[in-house]
């Protein structure tokens, strides 16, 4: 039953971050932008177990993949195959994480949050070099990919002891002794 | 591993499937849902953002009516208090002349929308708009401020539209440059700057920087005819074409009320 609000509080919480990146100014000299769903994300994987985990993960590339969509004469730019891969792929990877820490950490929540960003942008980018040709590999798409970064990172433990402090669900979530995860 | 763990799992491996496997067509009807969904964040997260800035700037005039309350009399701060006033109603009018006067100008059905934001995705340049198909709006309509040209609408829902700028990449638009008879396709660059690459244009063109660039409105197009794209910046010769860099006519940066043309008049 906690798992299940947990879950719910969680996904509501996908489109309210997709809505609030998007009203949040950019950043200047090269406009990058602050990205909040994988902040977000990461906080999910990380509180839910395993497979609940795997179906927030899939969540997220739905609403990713939806708001990045492009449809242009017809033909998807980029469809929900590649977001479905990587947040399936990091959420592996978070989850094992958090097994070798033996719980959440806010420090691995931090630390996952500015990753999955930098591979996030990073993918997006080289997917869109091999649909619409060309490896343009300047200062700007540097920028573009590690300033979201570093704001996921010091975004990450805000959002951490907000929702821990605010929603009483998340705390009692880590006391509980064992995840049902990868354990033997 | 418990039965219910197992079937979760098969579950997802089918749902992932699934959502890989979809098409264009389901995914702008998701797209739609999905920006349904959004919409009431936006739109309340929008009116909550402009009431900040305006307690910001009220703040600001706050404390520069408490400068004067110390040099002038209070009489006269009264009256210079209520003249600003109605400077502002004076301001707020103008403009609102100035965009209906646009609007009746117009050869075109407008309806006008105020820009929510721009879109967080880094590699796109999008922004939501506060109309969608309750207000006549379809995607592939083009959005123009009394400027030039913005973009043209993708995903829409009720009351809430995505329009890709013309400064994507993904928007390419016919054109034509006044005063010549060279047309050529204008696309968006990933450059930050917001420039325009004016392409397909013949190697001989002899553009000079400050030359309009309008649409050219080719038949089954999107855009139509005469809108101002944007001004020459320059160009060069390319091994099979000319390429001119336009700066856009609309400043897409600082958008804030645009208008969607759904028709002709």
């Amino acid at each position: 039953m906690r798992q299940a609000i947990l879950f719910i509080i969680l996904a509501a919480l996908l489109p309210v971050a997709v809505a609030l990146q998007d009203l949040l100014p950019s950043i200047p000299p090269f406009q990058a932008r602050v990205q909040l769903l994988p902040v977000v994300f990461c906080f999910g994987v990380l509180a839910l177990p395993l497979v609940p985990s795997l179906f927030f993960a899939l969540a997220t590339a739905l609403v990713q993949g939806l708001a990045l969509l492009q449809v242009q004469s017809g033909q998807v730019e980029l469809g929900l195959t590649v977001p479905v891969v990587f947040f399936l792929l990091w959420a592996i990877m978070l989850q094992m994480a958090s097994e070798a820490t033996q719980g959440m950490r806010w420090e691995v929540h931090a630390f996952g949050s500015a990753l999955v960003t930098l591979t996030l942008l990073g993918g997006e980018f080289l997917a869109l070099c091999c649909r619409r040709g060309g490896f343009p590999v300047e200062m700007t798409v540097l920028v573009r990919i590690a300033i979201p970064s570093a704001a996921s990172l010091l975004l990450a433990p805000l959002l951490y002891f907000m929702l821990r402090n605010l929603v009483p669900v998340f705390v009692e979530t880590e006391q509980l002794p064992k995840k049902p995860g990868f354990h033997r | 591993m418990k039965k219910i763990q197992i079937a979760s799992l098969v579950l997802l491996a089918v749902l992932t499937v699934a959502f890989c496997m979809l098409e264009a067509g389901t995914l702008r009807w998701l797209q739609s849902g999905m920006l349904e969904i959004v919409s009431p964040i936006s739109l309340s997260g929008s009116a909550v953002k402009s009431s900040i800035g305006s307690l910001g700037k009220d703040l600001v005039s706050l404390d520069q009516l408490q400068v004067e309350y110390e040099r002038v009399l209070s009489e006269n701060r009264k009256l210079r208090a209520e003249n600003n006033g109605l400077r502002d109603l004076q301001q707020d009018n103008d403009h609102l002349r100035q965009v209906l006067g646009y609007r009746e100008r117009s050869s075109f059905r407008l309806v006008p929308a105020l820009v929510l934001g721009h879109d967080a995705g880094a590699w796109w340049s999008t922004i939501k708009i506060n109309r969608g198909s309750a207000d006549g709006i379809s995607p592939d309509m083009p959005v123009i401020t009394d400027k030039g040209l913005v973009g043209k609408t993708t995903a829409v829902s009720s009351n809430l539209s995505e329009v890709v700028l013309i400064t994507d990449e993904n928007c390419r638009v016919a054109a034509k440059v006044e005063g010549t008879k060279e047309q050529g396709i204008c696309a968006g660059t990933r450059d930050p700057a917001g420039d325009l690459r004016l392409t397909f244009l013949s190697k001989l063109a002899d553009l000079q920087p400050g030359q309009k660039v309008y649409t050219a409105g080719v038949s089954g197009g999107i855009f139509p005819s005469g809108i101002a794209l944007g001004s020459v910046k320059s160009f060069h010769a390319r091994e099979l074409d000319g390429e001119a860099i336009l700066e856009p006519s609309a400043d897409l940066g600082s958008l804030e009320e645009v208008f969607v043309v759904t028709g002709a008049k």
